[in-house]
């Protein structure tokens, strides 16, 4: 069976190692900021965390006027190749969730792409809010 | 592209592909640099830069080799590649010396062409300098968009990137695809005011529904929506006060769907 | 009328010989472009206005006509008096009366009229007979000059179209391809491939949908070959085209041909609309079931669109640039479909190949290029114009017995061969045999058979930075080599010719030339260094004495020398002085005359005009 980032926001601390995992995976130390994952503190028990769903029909793939939005069917995770992206940023647009971003200094679109089936995300979080099972 | 797998050798080493594959694309997929300019993985490739050359020859060719650009050779079975020489070096830097020649304040090619070992021009600098390199990136990208605003003047050195006529291009939606995908960044544009002025254009912008931030110009916005099927709606709102929206939604969810009993049990055990 | 079967072609050609036959003289005007230019028109009114006033056509048998281009362009307007053969030339309107007062209705020959042979100062009365077309042998040029390029008739009565009936009645594709193959012929537009070969390609590729294509762009500058086939025997080119589509099994076709050239426009649409009339072109061609039709698409003249990738880009409506040609144009071509393109003089060679058989062509010219090639002979000849030769006669022949020599004698310094990117050949290479490999090896081209003659007061190095310059401004500029590489060589022959070249120039523009050839995207680009490898190649002390010892031997690069009249030579006869645009050239009558140099502006018009060559380069 496909495994699934599994989020349970009432044990979260947003404490953000998430968001510094991903970066720190995606962009390496000079990225750190831009991650696809985002804690948000509300008080205890109320963290929430955001990132992407890998919809069904989703309207990223859709929207992009060059196919670089593709699923991993191995992981589910909707991928960007970043070698065909054109950085139009459309699907960052289209998004109705708000959680697609667009590097401009690379000029292209990044998502959450699960880290190819071992989400870094998953992996350091302290308090379980993040499982991937 | 056919489903035929043929047998290639780059650098002497054995790979398979599928038949039609392009010798960069097998090199790429092989983790072989071979250094490009003009090519772009959404774009037809068109051989403008020729830094990607690379030789070829094959057994049965009876001894004969010779360069051609990676980027657009279609793999053949027996076929044997190099991709690094004495000869592809020359060419390589000669082509980075020329273009430094025309784009000597280009600070991309002067990163690319030090890379190649070459640091300053050994040519007399053309009368007109540019950092536009004739890459021709821009052009494929809006015809990929379907949009085909702008194209290519002139001939020969005095060739240039221009919309028909040197009018205001009248197929130009405002994306800026153009000079997003500029590796030079050789196209100005701009957002003042909720305006974007690209290609001496102004385009109104529509304005996120939630907190008034230009996103995108208008005439963009139902092209992309006619092009992808969808309701323009769906790209009205930014993607901040996307993010924002989502949060409220699940924060609702979340308070109204956790009876506070729950929470308490979950304290006790 | 339809045309049907073979039957009813002989029939047609029979009646069309019929008429010729009942008249006793033919006045034949030429309206080639040339001619044309040089007042022909009024000529020819002038001849029609005195046959209907003075009732010559029934009175004397007479017929008349306007012919295609006779080649000898430089001597027009020509007018050509059959079956007798008097060939006059530079005739005007005002001059008619008179042909028609001594010669058609006295039979006398018109001396003033006749072509002066300038070596032997002898008038000659015959056609046949004048140097320049007596060598030469004429297949792709057989019916231009002969018969009336609007008029399908005259086309039949000699034997138009008997080609294409004999492929179309008694060969299988395959045996036209067979055919084609054995005779050896090699494509005219520049590459020299083997025609047979390609068709073969063509007609193996899966594909059903073909296309059979005509290159009549000629770019090059001073060729007019094509123009003169498309002018004067539009129908032996669409004669071709349908044979080699049936050949390849096309069913459609374009002939691509420069805006610049009206007059082949008007020529091959008129011939298109009367071959399709009478069955040559269209649907169920000659009653065999076999269909292939031809249109017109017009150039803006771009040098690069005679290149076969970009030449399908501009008939496809997309800019006319070329494309790597990794997959050829034979597998996949105009609209990615198969495709064959040939030159126009391919195109004509190919009727009198299938009616005369491929070994009668394959036992002209050498073993490896057969046939005839035709060339526009220009430059420091005595006779220009239009030739066509054997493959494997020398240049010198061509040079001298053609061209009967270099202009005033002087001596022979180059001759340039292949168009913009072919090369100059040395006086050493006068022997040569002209054939595809052979001015390959040497470091030229056949190119589609331009053929600049240069004396010794051409300068080399001002060739060689004469022909970048054209192919800098033509180069499409796609690709970087072609765009930036040219023009930087361009750049440096530039400085060299104003005085500005610098030691290392010659090492630096043989290191970028590699480079050029060997990376550029077409042909354009590879060939492009060809004019300044092939002039360093022969000429390289040209080059040094520019650099080295600021010196332009030939007195072209005005920088580079000053011009002294020799007190030992000079006879006084003023001639320089009166022809001087600035007076700066002082001197008495009968006495030695003097140049102020620092007013000289070197135009040379004084060594032009000098009777004793007294005008020395220093
Ligand atoms: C820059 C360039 C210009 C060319 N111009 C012409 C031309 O004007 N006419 C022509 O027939 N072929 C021209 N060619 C050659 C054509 O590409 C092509 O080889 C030819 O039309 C094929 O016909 P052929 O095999 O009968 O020669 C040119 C080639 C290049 C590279
Ligand atoms: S990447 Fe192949 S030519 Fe530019």
């Amino acid at each position: 069976m496909q495994k699934t980032l599994v989020i349970t926001p009432s044990r979260c601390t947003a404490c953000r190692t998430c968001e510094l995992a991903c970066s720190f995976k995606h962009a390496g130390p000079a990225g750190l900021g831009i991650s696809r994952i985002r804690a948000f503190m509300f008080g205890e028990g109320k963290n929430q965390i955001l990132t992407c769903f890998q919809c069904d029909d989703a309207a990223c793939v859709k929207v992009c006027p060059v196919t670089a939005l593709a699923r991993n069917e191995a992981t589910g995770a909707i991928e960007v190749d970043e070698d065909r992206c054109i950085g139009c940023g459309l699907c960052s647009l289209a998004c109705p969730f708000g959680h697609m971003a667009h590097d401009g200094r690379m000029a292209i679109a990044i998502k959450c792409d699960l880290c190819g089936g071992q989400p870094a995300c998953a992996t350091f979080c302290p308090t379980r809010t993040l499982e991937y099972i | 592209m056919s489903e035929k797998v043929v047998n290639l050798e780059i650098n002497g080493r054995g790979f398979q592909a599928r038949e039609g594959m392009t010798i960069l694309e097998v090199a790429k997929r092989e983790g072989i640099p071979i250094p490009t300019l003009c090519h772009h993985d959404a774009l037809e490739p068109v051989g403008a830069c020729r830094l990607c050359m690379v030789e070829i020859t094959h057994p049965n060719w009876r001894g004969w080799k010779g360069l051609v650009t990676a980027c657009l050779y279609p793999v053949e079975e027996g076929l044997q590649v190099t991709t690094e020489s004495q000869e592809i070096h020359q060419v390589r830097k000669t082509i980075l010396d020329l273009l430094l020649a025309r784009c000597p304040d280009a600070p991309y090619i002067q990163k690319v062409a030090a890379e190649h070992g070459v640091t300053a021009t050994s040519f007399k600098k053309n009368e007109v300098q540019t950092v536009c390199i004739l890459c021709g990136l821009c052009v494929r990208v809006c015809a990929v968009k379907g949009c085909n605003a702008i194209g290519t003047a002139r001939r020969g050195i005095r060739r240039e990137i221009a919309a028909p006529f040197g009018m205001p291009p009248p197929d130009c939606i405002g994306c800026t695809s153009c000079a997003h995908i500029c590796p030079t960044d050789a196209i100005p544009w701009e957002d003042v005011n909720g305006v974007r002025k690209i290609w001496d254009q102004e385009f109104e912008m529509v304005r996120c529904v939630s907190c008034g931030r230009p996103i995108m110009p208008v005439t963009q916005l139902e092209f992309e929506a006619k092009r992808a099927g969808i309701s323009p709606d769906y790209m009205t709102t930014c993607p901040a006060c996307s993010q924002q929206k989502t949060l409220e939604t699940i924060r609702t969810a979340f308070t109204i769907k956790r009876p506070a009993s729950e929470d308490a049990v979950e304290a006790a055990s | 009328m339809r045309i049907n079967s073979v039957k009813s072609l002989t029939r047609a050609a029979g009646r069309a010989r019929g008429e010729r036959k009942r008249l006793e003289t033919e006045v034949l005007v030429c309206a080639g472009t040339g001619c044309l230019a040089n007042g022909s028109m009024d000529v020819a009114e002038a001849f029609l206005g005195a046959i209907r006033r003075r009732k010559l056509e029934a009175r004397l048998k007479l017929g008349f006509k306007t012919t295609g281009c006779h080649g000898f362009c430089e001597k027009g307007p020509l007018v050509i008096i059959q079956p007798q053969g008097i060939f006059y030339k530079g005739v005007k309107a005002k001059d008619v009366k008179e042909i028609v007062d001594q010669t058609l209705l006295k039979g006398q020959v018109i001396q003033r009229l006749l072509y002066r042979d300038p070596n032997t100062k002898q008038r000659v009365e015959q056609y046949a007979e004048i140097p320049f077309y007596s060598k030469q042998h004429r297949i792709a040029l057989r019916n231009i000059g002969k018969i009336d390029p609007k008029c399908i008739d005259d086309c039949l009565a000699v034997g138009g179209y008997t080609g294409l009936a004999k492929a179309l009645t008694e060969m299988k594709p395959t045996e036209v391809i067979d055919a084609v193959t054995e005779s050896g012929l090699r494509g005219r537009g520049g590459g020299g491939f083997p025609t047979g070969r390609k068709w073969k390609t063509c007609r193996e590729a899966e594909d059903p949908t073909k296309y059979v294509l005509c290159n009549a762009d000629e770019g090059d500058p001073g060729a007019f070959m094509d123009r003169s086939i498309c002018e004067g025997d539009p129908h032996a080119v669409l004669e071709g085209m349908v044979i080699g589509a049936w050949a390849v099994g096309a069913s459609k076709g374009y002939i691509y041909v420069r805006e610049e050239y009206p007059l082949a426009v008007k020529h091959l649409q008129a011939a298109i609309e009367q071959a399709r009339e009478r069955g040559f072109l269209g649907d169920d061609i000659l009653g065999t079931g076999f269909s292939y039709d031809v249109q017109i698409a017009r150039g803006g003249g771009a040098f690069v669109c005679g290149e076969s990738s970009a030449l399908m880009k501009s008939v496809a409506g997309e800019v006319g640039e070329p494309r790597a040609k990794y997959v050829h144009s034979v597998i996949r071509g105009l609209y990615d479909k198969p495709t064959v393109l040939n030159n126009v003089e391919t195109w004509a060679n190919v009727p009198w190949i299938i009616t005369e058989g491929a070994a009668a062509f394959a036992s002209l010219g050498t073993k490896k290029s057969t046939g005839t090639k035709t060339f526009s002979l220009v430059g420091k000849v005595k006779n220009t114009g239009l030739v066509e030769v054997p493959m494997g006669i020398t240049l010198r022949e061509i040079i001298y017995d053609i061209g009967g020599g270099i202009i005033k004698n002087r001596p022979f310094k180059g001759v340039q061969t292949g168009g913009p990117s072919g090369g100059c050949l040395p006086e050493g290479k006068l022997d040569l045999p002209v054939d595809f490999d052979t001015l390959t090896e040497a470091g030229s081209m056949m190119g589609s058979g331009g053929m600049i003659v240069m004396d010794d007061r051409t300068c080399m190095v001002d060739v060689a930075r004469y022909f970048l310059k054209f192919l800098v401004d033509e180069s499409c500029g796609k690709c970087v080599p072609c765009r930036e590489g040219v023009h930087q060589l361009h750049q440096t022959v530039n400085d060299i010719c104003a005085g500005n070249g610098r030691p290392g120039d010659l090492e630096r523009i043989e290191a970028l030339s590699d480079v050029v050839v060997k990376a550029s995207l077409c042909a354009l680009g590879k060939s492009a260094p060809n004019p300044i490898l092939s002039t360093l190649r022969y000429f390289r002390e040209e080059y040094e004495a520019h650099i080295n010892d600021r010196k332009c031997p030939a007195g072209v690069c005005r920088n580079l020398f000053t011009f002294r009249i020799s007190p030992e030579i000079c006879n006084g006869c003023g001639l320089c002085a009166k022809s001087c645009p600035v007076d700066c050239i002082a001197g008495e009558k009968k006495e030695v005359h003097v140049i102020d140099a620092s007013v000289c502006t070197r135009c040379g018009a004084c060594r032009n005009v000098c009777p004793t060559d007294a005008v020395e380069v220093i």
